[in-house]
């Protein structure tokens, strides 16, 4: 009987079937960052390779300042949402009411972002108000400005358009993991912390950091939410768009866009190939040890 | 005293509901120290929550679990004296055969050496000797069940719970390891507290049974008593092949019942019970202490004799049945050894009688 590989011509259609895919959803991509190493920019007949486009962007205080907010919003949207992401798979493990449950969860994933945003934009301000008359009422001048738009507000946005994403790639690496063993652990003289650090954890580490890597690239690319809730401050992908919109595309642009698409592709080409080294590792450690067993 | 010294598991009045469904009703009962226990009852009534209970992997809705004299019910499992086997799943993929087996120790802090030592004495004792550095998935089913085992047995707890260890394995597999189990037990000498389904498990293995059926302890007792003589009709009908009789007491002479079968009548003695003329009834013989006997045979004073309908042979190689009918239509089985004859010389639709011993009927009033 011939199997998939033993015609080279069909193997060799399939790989060419899967790069031209991945090529064709990677190419614009791919020329964005040629054309941000171009000294002449976008549509110039000559090409001269030049690296000053991201010295530019990287020497330009307002970017780096946006970079860094764009940082800092990321990785606390990874400290908050993937934590609330494993604990909500958690939750719907144990729950008996799996449907509407995920329903709930990723009820956010379904509103479209301009809605959400400003949505949030004017609960964000009505609370705001309600809070400042409380604060008055009750002579707390720190609660007059506790929900003006800012730091948080922009977080919360993330939060609630990254939680959907962390809670479902958490839990398919959970589905696997069968909490008998959580209860063997116990049994074993662990309590729910050490059963879970030592236990559970090692075994849905994929999921959580791959929850971590999906919420930093969403959080980098995130631009309507942010832009209307960040209050006094900029993403980088705010000042892309608004440069964009105000200016056109600059050399400057493409180097922005740039150092956006290599951080998304290092992160999840380095997780990929992690997985890739770990797996082959592991399968090579068991073909070692796997001389034939004697079931006993 | 209420809690003796000896006695390793003591539960009172445990009940366990989810909502309003009931898993457990009222339970009471005790273990002995160092006894091969077994709860033995069919998919669903409620000995895995039991199990579950003592372990403390589920708090109960009411009632007390005194394991050593100390009460624990509202103890968290890694602060009782237990530890379980449970049926799969439940070897960590992610750490060797040694790993699996150490964890315990190294959660007690125990020197690296010494956790190694133990883990290798235990190794050896469930003949996994060499195997240390495997994964779960690199072993069988059955060594993957004797790493569960020695996980929990090296931590040498006093009590040791199995929820249906062998139930994973094949036939063959599933034998030599109810005897292993058995040859650990008697090694070690500490309590164990098994469930199953499988009534020649609990046969193989246990010293003490348990009978549960729909959340409820049906009854208890040594294994040889409740295979002899079981009180409760439900017991008589799960363990051993037995053929049951219901009838109405028609009569009370002492300590002998007659009861009215609908078509015959057969007594029994009431072995303690309160039996009242008109009350519901039942007798059960055991299909090896059953007869087949001519219509026309020869009849004994310390036999009973009913009239049945020959049906069929079925022979299971070392044991022959022959199944007959009664008059009200019930099929009964009758097993004898084999002994080269195909069948007892009677053709189906023949009629003919079945007796059997009048001390072998066992008379249940619940």
């Amino acid at each position: 009987m011939r199997d998939d590989y033993s015609s080279k011509l069909g193997y060799g259609l399939k790989w060419a079937y899967l790069l031209s895919i991945v090529g064709a959803l990677l190419a614009p991509v791919f020329h964005i960052v040629y054309i941000s190493f171009n000294e002449h920019g976008f549509s110039a007949r000559i090409y001269e390779f030049t690296t000053d486009w991201y010295r530019v962007v990287l020497g330009d205080i307002m970017l780096v300042a946006s970079l860094k907010w764009t940082f800092y919003l990321a990785l606390s949207a990874v400290l908050t949402a993937v934590p609330m992401g494993l604990l909500a798979a958690k939750l719907y493990k144990r729950t008996q009411h799996k449907v509407a449950f995920v329903t709930l969860m990723l009820a956010p994933l379904f509103v479209p972002a301009d809605i959400m945003a400003s949505s949030l934009l004017v609960f964000f301000r009505n609370a705001n108000g309600v809070f400042e008359l409380l604060g008055e009422a009750l002579g707390w001048e720190w609660l007059t400005h506790w929900f003006e738009l800012g730091f948080l507000t922009a977080l919360i946005g993330q939060i609630l358009y990254t939680l959907p994403y962390a809670f479902v790639i958490i839990l398919i690496t959970m589905s696997r993991y069968h909490p008998q063993q959580t209860e063997a652990a116990r049994g074993c003289g662990a309590t729910g912390w050490q059963a879970f650090c030592q236990v559970e954890f090692p075994q849905i580490r994929a999921g959580v950091f791959s929850a971590c890597a999906f919420v930093v690239i969403l959080s980098f690319n995130e631009a309507t939410r942010t832009a209307l809730l960040k209050g006094g401050f900029d993403t980088f992908a705010n000042v892309l768009v608004s440069q964009m919109l105000n200016v056109g595309m600059s050399g400057e642009s493409y180097a922005m866009a740039g150092i956006m698409s290599i951080v998304a592709i290092t992160v999840i080409g380095g997780f990929l190939i992690y997985t890739l080294i770990q797996s082959g590792r592991l399968e090579r450690v068991a073909r070692a040890k796997a001389d034939p067993l004697m079931s006993s | 005293m209420a809690n003796m010294p000896n006695i390793a598991v003591e539960v009172t009045d445990l009940a366990k509901s989810y909502g309003s469904v009931v898993a457990l009703k009222s339970v009471s009962f005790r273990i002995d120290s160092g006894r091969y226990f077994v709860l033995l009852g069919p998919s669903g009534c409620g000995k895995t929550t039991l199990l579950r209970l003592i372990g403390g992997f589920i708090r109960p809705t009411r009632g007390r679990i005194l394991l050593h004299g100390r009460d624990v019910t509202d103890l968290p499992p890694n602060k009782r004296p237990t530890s379980m086997v449970f049926q799969s799943f439940a070897l960590f993929p992610h750490m060797t055969v040694t790993k699996n087996v150490g964890y315990g120790l190294r959660l007690r802090k125990l020197p690296t050496s010494e956790v190694l030592a133990r883990v290798d004495d235990m190794l050896d004792m469930v003949g996994l000797e060499g195997l240390g550095d495997r994964l779960p998935h690199e072993l069988s089913g059955g060594q993957q069940q004797r790493v569960q085992l020695a996980r929990s047995l090296v931590l040498e707890t006093d009590i040791l719970l199995l929820d249906e260890p062998l139930a994973a394995l094949d036939a063959k597999l599933h034998k030599s390891m109810c005897i292993e189990l058995k040859r650990i037990q008697e090694k070690v000498g500490i309590t164990f507290v098994h469930v199953t389904h499988n009534q020649e498990e609990a046969m193989t293995v246990a010293d003490d049974l348990a009978i549960i059926d729909n959340g409820e302890l049906v009854e208890t007792g040594r294994t040889i008593d409740l295979y002899e003589n079981p009180l409760r009709r439900f017991t008589a009908d799960f363990i051993g092949e037995n053929n049951i009789f219901d009838g109405r007491v028609s009569r009370i002479d002492g300590v002998e019942a007659t009861i009215d079968l609908g078509y015959d009548t057969v007594t029994a003695n009431s072995r303690g019970q309160a039996v009242r003329v008109g009350d519901d009834a039942s007798i059960s013989v055991r299909s090896e202490r059953l007869r087949i006997y001519d219509r026309d045979g020869k009849v004994e004073d310390s036999f009973h004799y009913l009239p049945a309908t020959h049906m069929e042979t079925v022979y299971l190689g070392l044991t022959t049945s022959e199944i007959v009918t009664l008059p009200d239509g019930k099929e009964v089985v009758v097993r004898r050894l084999s002994d080269g004859v195909e069948n007892a010389g009677f053709s189906r639709g023949a009629v003919i009688r079945i007796g059997w011993r009048k001390a072998d009927g066992r008379l249940h009033t619940s």
